[in-house]
């Protein structure tokens, strides 16, 4: 059989090589997206202890108001910090240097210590859970979280301190890499749009991550050192927090996202077979998306802030939704006439686009003061962010995860398992948040184990599709270790896709390419006899055919 | 060459008629939806929750064109441009339209502008201040509103003297007491964390924020003018909820907003008998420690079924005259309940934690608590039990000398009969004490 003998020409690094120290971006990409996707179980099991909590409108499952607080803190913080933002650190970290055609990122040493400072990092804040742990919310708004909390939100803190540290190192390596590391045939206006997009969030991080390490300095100086940055007895001044935090997290919820837009950039494209719609724009818009996304923070204040503050606050926020629609247009234009072939990572690249719309409409509603006034801290915030965040992110994540586990591993991924986690994450995920924005309109606060009995029926129909959604994460969890070890071998590109990561073996030899690759001169000229000349000699270099991009029919 | 704008496929018919189709669903779905608006909020008690809902009302409609727009498109690019997955194919290599990319550029900004001046506009008008605020009897009143872990208080500062010559303090508890067209504005403060007053049903909501309390604190305000709502019965009933996680009660900090039907039901049926019962208390001393108790946010973290309190974050109240007798050597049953009162950190109950605040003279807003007030609250608590261990017939109880100096009384109090004799002793030494006169 052709295919097993390819399997045998193309060595997989063994699995113990991911458990240890590796500078090969590759390898560090795999133990970031391991790590992220355990994070995102653990977070996930949280999240079914809220949602079993909300069954009745009474405390029932926790011993207490704290201990539910605590839960759901450690789903934020977990979800965020441990899960989102270095789950793009791993698509990233192996996405970038190959389509960029380099060998390695530019300070492989740094990448790995970036790396390794999320384990320590989030033993430290796990570890809280068990000693007074953090209450306050991820957001931590003092005195909460200093006057009247346990060590648990030291260790938070400092938990926190040592992701953001690790998310600057990895950054500014990424601007690096992607500014000097482009092959000569490359410029910056051919460049893959997930490098554009892990651009933009990079320069994000490297800006506003500082200001985070700043406001975590300043709790834990009240917290340990008797300062009074934060209480208003000792002329501090309790906004203080809110501004510095919102100013980092604002736009951290953009480093969230912009991976994903790359990503469906990418997925879009290639499984439509046709270029990607207004590619500068789609560029720039990223770029404006990080820009303006430094000016907005203090919507996360409007029941807080000084009344007169508030409009200029709205006016950007609103702003905001131009560059983003610009993005979702120009996916339209994208899949507008092309060929779509229903794999699992378009599916999940249209169940974005289909729910991430959702998340940027409210997200309009919530810039409208007077409208956010009423539901500011509801559960229609909870539904709002997390269409942006799940609907969003995950969904890329999903896209991304299907698109490339076969440059990863070698192997493709089930299809039918995938659609058939696509239908569970799908209805699972709309039916158990869009509901929330009616419950949060009606009157039901964010963050209470205790509620007014009349929103009964709602929480129980949003637990129950909770916990649909928290099931299909076993479907994709089996698909991955099934497909890893029983999956049809890929070859170097099932997709017929013409960013440079694909013209190499699955998965890459430790330097990548053998020669310096030659990138096509567009990096989505789908539909010319020239890309097709191209796509047909990088099979032909890498031999042995390629199986159908359904897997399932390979063998 | 290939690379031009007729390469893309043509429309046919039939996507036509699915657009058609599809803006007929968006145009009736939005219209569906609209009418479910009032379903989906509370109802409109306020002047302003009008004005708000007519933004939402606007935001719909424009979210749902853009949602049935982007659902749309989605939906038939699903049907029309689907192929198997065998087709080795490519699309078209049509790679934009700088028109169509300045349109969709222009059009959303000039929709966000129009949201940003409809926005403004409503904000403007509700958030005016307004002339002739909280009216009672032609004359402003004050109301304070103090957040404290995890209940709401309402004070009212009316214009009505005491005999001593000062003004009445209505203090209405978690309840705000207010009438249709009354001009609400509320000055807000937080005790110790930030907490936010959130009244769904007028659409308002502002935070509290802990300031210092050697200056005042951090006042906040929020104003709203109650509005009559269709086929209501007053006095009607609104939640106040809290808004900002303020710790473990955070989900039961509720109040409630009673609005009367017009000023003439407000003063019969709330001012004037709140009024008359702070100048008439009564003589008993267990029936005026029921209504001072519930003056204090003791509900909030106790359960007392005689008052109808369920809170779980401190101990029950439930039969406490049976068991305050015995949880400290050597203490009374009246020893012990005024010193947890006071400071609840004396002795804490086995299983809860220290999260109590200190009563008395001395401290400020919600906490602060007379000689004459603790003495009511022991004299009430002891009649909460099957076998009271307090004596309330004419005994006297030997006060610790800590309570004794932190509300500045000189002798023992003494139950029962006698209870005159510990009345003027407070009343002698502590400024708070006079309206039981």
């Amino acid at each position: 059989m052709a295919t097993q003998h390819e399997a045998e020409t193309v060595r997989r690094p063994a699995l113990s090589e991911y458990l240890r120290w590796s500078v090969d971006h590759k390898i560090i990409g795999v133990q970031y997206g391991v790590a992220a996707f355990l994070f995102f179980m653990v977070g996930g099991a949280m999240a079914m202890g809220i949602r079993l909590e909300l069954w009745t409108p009474t405390l029932d499952l926790m011993a207490s108001g704290s201990a539910y607080n605590s839960l759901f803190t450690m789903h934020g913080t977990v979800m965020i910090f441990l899960f989102i933002i270095p789950m793009w650190a791993a698509f990233g970290n192996f996405v970038v240097p190959l389509q960029l055609g380099a060998k390695d990122m530019a300070f492989p040493w740094l990448n790995a210590f970036a790396f390794w400072l999320i384990p320590p990092a989030a033993i430290v804040i796990l570890l809280g859970y068990f000693v007074t742990p953090a209450e306050a919310g991820w957001t931590s708004y003092p005195p909460l979280s200093t006057l009247f909390s346990g060590d648990g939100q030291t260790l938070w803190a400092l938990g926190a301190h040592l992701l953001g540290i690790s998310s600057i190192m990895g950054s500014i390596n990424f601007i690096v890499t992607i500014l000097n590391m482009r092959p000569p045939q490359m410029i910056i206006w051919t460049m893959p749009l997930l490098c554009w997009a892990v651009l933009a969030t990079s320069i994000i991080a490297v800006m506003a991550t500082p200001f985070l390490a700043g406001a975590l300095t300043l709790l834990l100086l009240d917290r340990v050192a008797g300062t009074t940055f934060f209480d208003a007895s000792g002329g501090g001044d309790v906004l203080l927090w809110q501004n510095i935090f919102w100013f980092y997290s604002h736009p951290a919820v953009y480093i969230m996202v912009l991976p994903g837009m790359g990503v469906l950039s990418e997925v879009l494209s290639i499984h439509c077979r046709k270029p990607v719609f207004g590619y500068r724009m789609v560029g720039l818009s990223s770029m404006g998306i990080a820009f303006v996304g430094f000016t907005v923070w203090a919507h996360h204040m409007f029941t807080s802030l000084q009344p007169e503050l508030r409009i200029p606050f709205m006016i950007t926020t609103m702003i905001i939704a131009v560059p983003t629609g610009i993005k979702m247009f120009s996916w339209l234009g994208t899949i507008w006439g092309g060929k779509m072939r229903f794999t699992s990572a378009l599916l999940f690249a249209l169940g974005f686009m289909s729910m991430f719309v959702i998340g940027g409409i409210t997200g309009v509603m919530l810039a409208a003061l007077p409208f956010d006034i009423h539901v500011h801290d509801t559960y229609f915030v909870v539904s709002h962010f997390h269409f942006v965040l799940f609907g969003g992110s995950v969904f890329a994540i999903y896209a991304a995860l299907y698109h490339w586990f076969p440059k990863v591993t070698g192997r493709m991924m089930n299809e039918r398992l995938g659609r058939i986690h696509f239908v569970f994450t799908y209805f699972g995920f709309l039916f158990t948040f869009f509901p929330m924005h009616i419950v949060g309109m009606l009157g039901m606060p964010r963050r209470v184990a205790v509620y007014d009995p009349n929103f009964t029926d709602w929480n129980q129909f949003i637990s129950f599709w909770a916990f649909v959604l928290g099931f299909s994460t076993f479907i994709v969890v089996y698909n991955v270790i099934h497909s890893y070890f029983r999956g049809p071998v890929a070859g170097a590109n099932p997709w017929r896709a013409l960013t440079l990561e694909w013209a190499t073996t699955s998965p890459p030899p430790v330097t990548n390419f053998d020669d310096d690759p030659i990138p096509f001169e567009d990096p989505y000229g789908y539909g010319t006899e020239a890309s097709a000349a191209y796509l047909d000699a990088v099979d032909a270099a890498f031999s042995g055919g390629r199986p159908t991009p359904d897997g399932n029919q390979a063998d | 060459m290939e690379n031009n704008r007729s390469n893309i496929p043509s429309i046919s018919p039939a996507a036509v008629v699915v657009a058609a189709v599809f803006l007929l669903v968006s145009v009736i779905g939005i219209n569906w939806f609209t009418t479910f608006v009032p379903e989906v909020l509370p109802a409109q008690a306020s002047a302003e929750s009008k004005s708000v809902d007519e933004l939402f009302y606007i935001l719909v409609i424009i979210g749902g064109l853009v949602f049935f727009l982007i659902q749309g498109m989605l939906l038939i690019s699903v049907i029309f441009f689907r192929v198997r997955d065998d087709d080795r194919s490519d699309g078209p290599t049509y790679h934009g339209n700088p028109l169509l990319e300045v349109v969709w550029t222009i059009i959303p900004a000039l929709v966000v502008v129009y949201l940003a001046v409809i926005s403004f506009n409503v904000w403007n008008q509700n958030s005016e201040p307004k002339a002739a605020v909280n009216m009672i009897n032609g004359e402003e009143t004050v109301i304070r509103v103090t957040g404290a872990r995890y209940a709401w208080t309402h004070n009212y500062e009316t214009s009505r003297l005491n005999p001593e010559g000062e003004p009445i303090v209505i203090n209405s508890g978690d309840k705000l007491h207010t009438y249709i067209g009354q001009n609400v504005d509320l000055e807000l403060r937080a005790q110790d964390v930030i907490h936010s007053y959130w009244v769904p049903a007028m659409r308002v909501k502002q935070d509290l924020l802990p300031g210092n309390p050697d200056t005042g604190g951090r006042p906040t305000e929020i104003r709203f003018t109650p509005a009559r709502v269709e086929g209501v019965e007053y006095p009607a009933e609104y939640p106040i909820v809290c808004a900002e996680l303020c710790g473990d009660g955070h989900g039961r900090m509720r109040g409630t907003v009673i609005v009367y039907e017009d000023e003439a039901q407000f003063l019969e049926q709330f001012y004037e008998p709140a009024i008359h019962a702070i100048l008439n208390p009564p003589a008993d001393p267990v029936l005026r420690g029921e209504i001072v108790i519930q003056e204090y946010i003791c509900n909030s973290c106790h359960t007392l079924d005689s008052l109808g309190w369920s809170s779980r974050t401190g101990p029950s109240m439930n039969g406490i005259a049976d068991r305050a007798g015995e949880r400290v050597a050597g203490q009374s049953a009246e020893e012990y309940i005024a010193t947890s009162v006071w400071n609840a950190q004396a002795f804490v109950v086995p299983g809860y934690t220290e999260q109590m605040a200190v009563f008395g003279p001395d401290q400020s807003d919600a906490n602060k608590m007379s000689a004459e007030q603790l003495y009511a609250i022991v004299a009430y608590l002891c009649t909460q039990g099957e076998q009271s261990d307090c004596d309330n017939e004419n005994s006297t109880v030997a006060i610790p000398e800590a309570i004794k100096t932190a509300f500045g009384l000189d002798v023992d109090i003494t139950f029962g009969q006698g209870d005159s004799e510990a009345e003027s002793a407070a009343s002698e030494t502590s400024e708070e004490a006079g309206e039981s006169e």
